[in-house]
C-alpha cells in the first residue's frame, strides 16, 4: 500500500483531470480509515503539488451549493517526477 | 473560459487563503526557531554543560573557562572535559554535535508521536523506504549533521560573524528553487532576497567588532560558514519540494529521526573514538540530560530544556518545509529567515528576562533591521504596483 500522498499523485499519472471529491471517491476503498483522508488536507496536498509544478489547474466550476471545484491535471514535469519517484 | 464573477471571486479567495496561510506558517517557523535556539542554549548551559554538576566546572569550563577564552579569541592548545584531554576543535565539535544530536533525537520522538497521533505512523514507515524518503534522508544529513557541524566550526574559527553568513541560505534556497525546481524568480524577488540578507547582516552587526580579513583562520571560518549556508539552502529548497510529494508531518519525522540518530549514535561516538575517549560517550550522554529540575525557583533541568527545544525545533522545521512547499522556496525561506531577528529576540525573553542571564538585550539596530526584513519579505511576496492598485480599487 502506498502512502496517502503518493496515492493521490499517482491518480494523475494517466492524465486524468480530478478534483478533491474525485480523489476522495477514487481512494475511498483503500484510505477511508486514514485520519488524514479529509477534503481539507487533500485540497492542501493538491495546491502544494500545483505550487511545486507537479500539477496544474485544468478546470473549475461552482456547484449547486455554490462550492468551488478545481480540477487538476499533471504537468510534463509532474509526470516525470511521479514516474521517476513514486512506485 | 468565460468565468462568472462568483467563480472568479471564489478562485481568487481560495488562492489568496492558501498563499496567506503559507506565509503565516513560514513566518511562524522563524519564530519557533527562536524558541528552539534559546532553549538549546539553556540546555547546553545547564548542569554538566557549563556551570558544572555538583560544583564541578562543567564541560564548557564555566565562567572564564576555555570556551569563554575561545570566544575571546584566546585559543588554548588542549582543554579538559570530564577529566579527559581534547583538542579545542574536537571539544567544540563534540559538544556541539552532542547537543544538537540530543535535540534532534528528542525532536524526532515528538514529531513521530504527533504523526502517529494523526494516524500517519504506517505512512512514516512506508515513506522512509521510498525514493522520495531517500531524498529527505539525504536532505536531513546535509542540513543536519553536515551544515550544523560546519556552522559550529565556523563559529569557532570566525566568531559570531559566521551567523549572518549562514543567513545567505534563503538566497541559496531561492536559486536552487529557480534552477532545479522550476520556481518563479524575477528582479523584484531577487531584490527582496538581497534586502533580507542585508537585514540579517544588520542584526548581527554587533558581532563585527573583531573583523579581520587578513587572518587565514578567520577567512577559512567564513568559507566553512558558507558550507552551512549552502547545506541549509539545499535542505530548505529540496525539503520544501519533498513536502509536495510527502506529507509534511512525515517529512519532518524523517528529517529529525535521520539527523538525530545519525548525529547522536554514529557521528558523536566516532568523534569520541577519533579523540581517543570512546568510553566517555555513554557517561556524557547520560550526564548531558541530568540535573536538578528546579534551581532558585526557576527551571534548570537540561532534559526539560531539551524537551522544549526539540518540540520547538520539530515544529519550526516542519513549518519551514510546509511554508516552502506552499509559497515556493524564495518566499518561504525569506519568511523563515526572520529567525535572524527571532533568535536574539526570544533569547532576550527566555535567557535575559526569564533566566536573568546578562548580555541578551537587543540593540536598536536589530529592531531597525527587523523592519528592513519585513520590507524585503513584502517585496518578495507582493508586486507593490499591483498591491497599491488593488488598495486603490478597494
Amino acid at each position: 500500500m502506498r502512502p496517502l500522498n503518493y496515492a493521490i499523485l499517482k491518480l494523475y499519472e494517466d492524465g486524468s483531470e480530478i478534483d478533491v471529491q474525485g480523489v476522495m471517491s477514487r481512494l475511498n476503498d483503500d484510505y477511508r480509515k486514514f485520519r488524514a483522508f479529509k477534503p481539507k488536507a487533500i485540497n492542501e496536498s493538491l495546491m502544494s503539488a500545483e505550487k511545486n509544478g507537479l500539477l496544474e489547474e485544468s478546470n473549475w466550476e461552482l456547484d449547486d451549493k455554490n462550492e468551488l471545484h478545481v480540477y487538476y491535471k499533471v504537468t510534463d514535469y509532474g509526470t516525470e517526477m511521479i514516474k521517476g519517484y513514486i512506485k | 473560459m468565460n468565468d462568472s464573477v462568483d467563480l472568479k471571486q471564489a478562485r481568487r479567495a481560495r488562492t489568496a487563503s492558501f498563499f496567506k496561510k503559507g506565509i503565516l506558517i513560514a513566518l511562524f517557523s522563524g519564530l519557533l526557531y527562536g524558541f528552539y535556539s534559546a532553549f538549546i542554549v539553556a540546555a547546553t548551559s545547564s548542569a554538566a554543560w557549563y556551570p558544572g554538576l555538583n560544583g564541578a566546572e562543567g564541560w564548557y569550563g564555566g565562567a572564564d573557562g576555555w570556551y569563554d577564552q575561545v570566544l575571546a579569541n584566546q585559543i588554548p592548545d588542549l582543554v579538559n572535559i570530564a577529566g579527559a584531554s581534547f583538542s579545542v576543535l574536537m571539544a567544540v565539535v563534540i559538544l556541539g554535535a552532542l547537543g544538537s544530536g540530543i535535540n534532534d533525537f528528542i525532536s524526532s520522538l515528538w514529531m513521530i508521536g504527533k504523526a502517529a497521533f494523526k494516524g500517519k505512523f504506517m505512512d512514516f514507515l512506508r515513506c522512509y523506504k521510498s525514493k522520495p524518503g531517500l531524498v529527505m534522508i539525504v536532505c536531513a544529513l546535509i542540513g543536519g549533521p553536515i551544515a550544523s557541524t560546519a556552522y559550529i566550526i565556523a563559529l569557532l574559527m570566525s566568531g559570531p560573524i559566521a551567523a549572518p553568513i549562514t543567513a545567505l541560505c534563503p538566497a541559496v534556497g531561492a536559486i536552487i528553487g529557480w534552477l532545479f525546481l522550476k520556481q518563479g524568480m524575477n528582479l523584484r524577488i531577487g531584490i527582496g532576497i538581497i534586502i533580507c540578507v542585508i537585514a540579517t547582516f544588520m542584526i548581527s552587526s554587533t558581532a563585527f567588532e573583531d573583523f579581520s580579513l587578513t587572518d587565514p583562520m578567520y577567512l577559512a571560518g567564513l568559507a566553512i560558514a558558507l558550507i552551512a549556508a549552502l547545506g541549509w539552502g539545499i535542505e530548505g529548497a529540496i525539503g520544501g519540494f519533498g513536502t509536495s510529494v510527502i506529507d509534511y508531518e512525515i517529512s519532518i519525522s524523517i528529517r529529525q529521526f535521520t539527523s538525530g540518530v545519525f548525529t547522536l549514535f554514529i557521528m558523536v561516538p566516532v568523534l569520541f573514538l577519533i579523540a581517543g575517549h570512546f568510553g566517555l560517550f555513554p557517561t556524557m550522554l547520560v550526564e548531558a540530560v541530568q540535573g536538578p529540575l528546579v534551581e532558585d525557583g526557576l527551571l534548570a533541568s537540561p532534559l526539560i530544556f531539551f524537551l522544549i527545544s526539540g518540540l520547538a525545533a520539530g515544529f519550526s522545521f516542519a513549518f519551514w518545509y510546509k511554508g516552502n512547499s506552499m509559497c515556493g522556496a524564495a518566499l518561504g525561506m525569506a519568511c523563515n529567515g526572520g529567525f535572524s531577528f527571532w533568535v536574539p529576540f526570544v533569547s532576550f525573553l527566555v535567557l535575559g528576562l526569564y533566566l536573568g542571564w546578562e548580555g541578551y538585550a537587543l540593540a536598536p539596530i536589530q529592531w531597525i533591521a527587523a523592519l528592513v526584513m519585513v520590507l524585503g519579505i513584502f517585496l518578495i511576496a507582493v508586486n507593490p504596483l499591483e498591491f497599491f492598485k488593488k488598495q486603490k480599487e478597494a
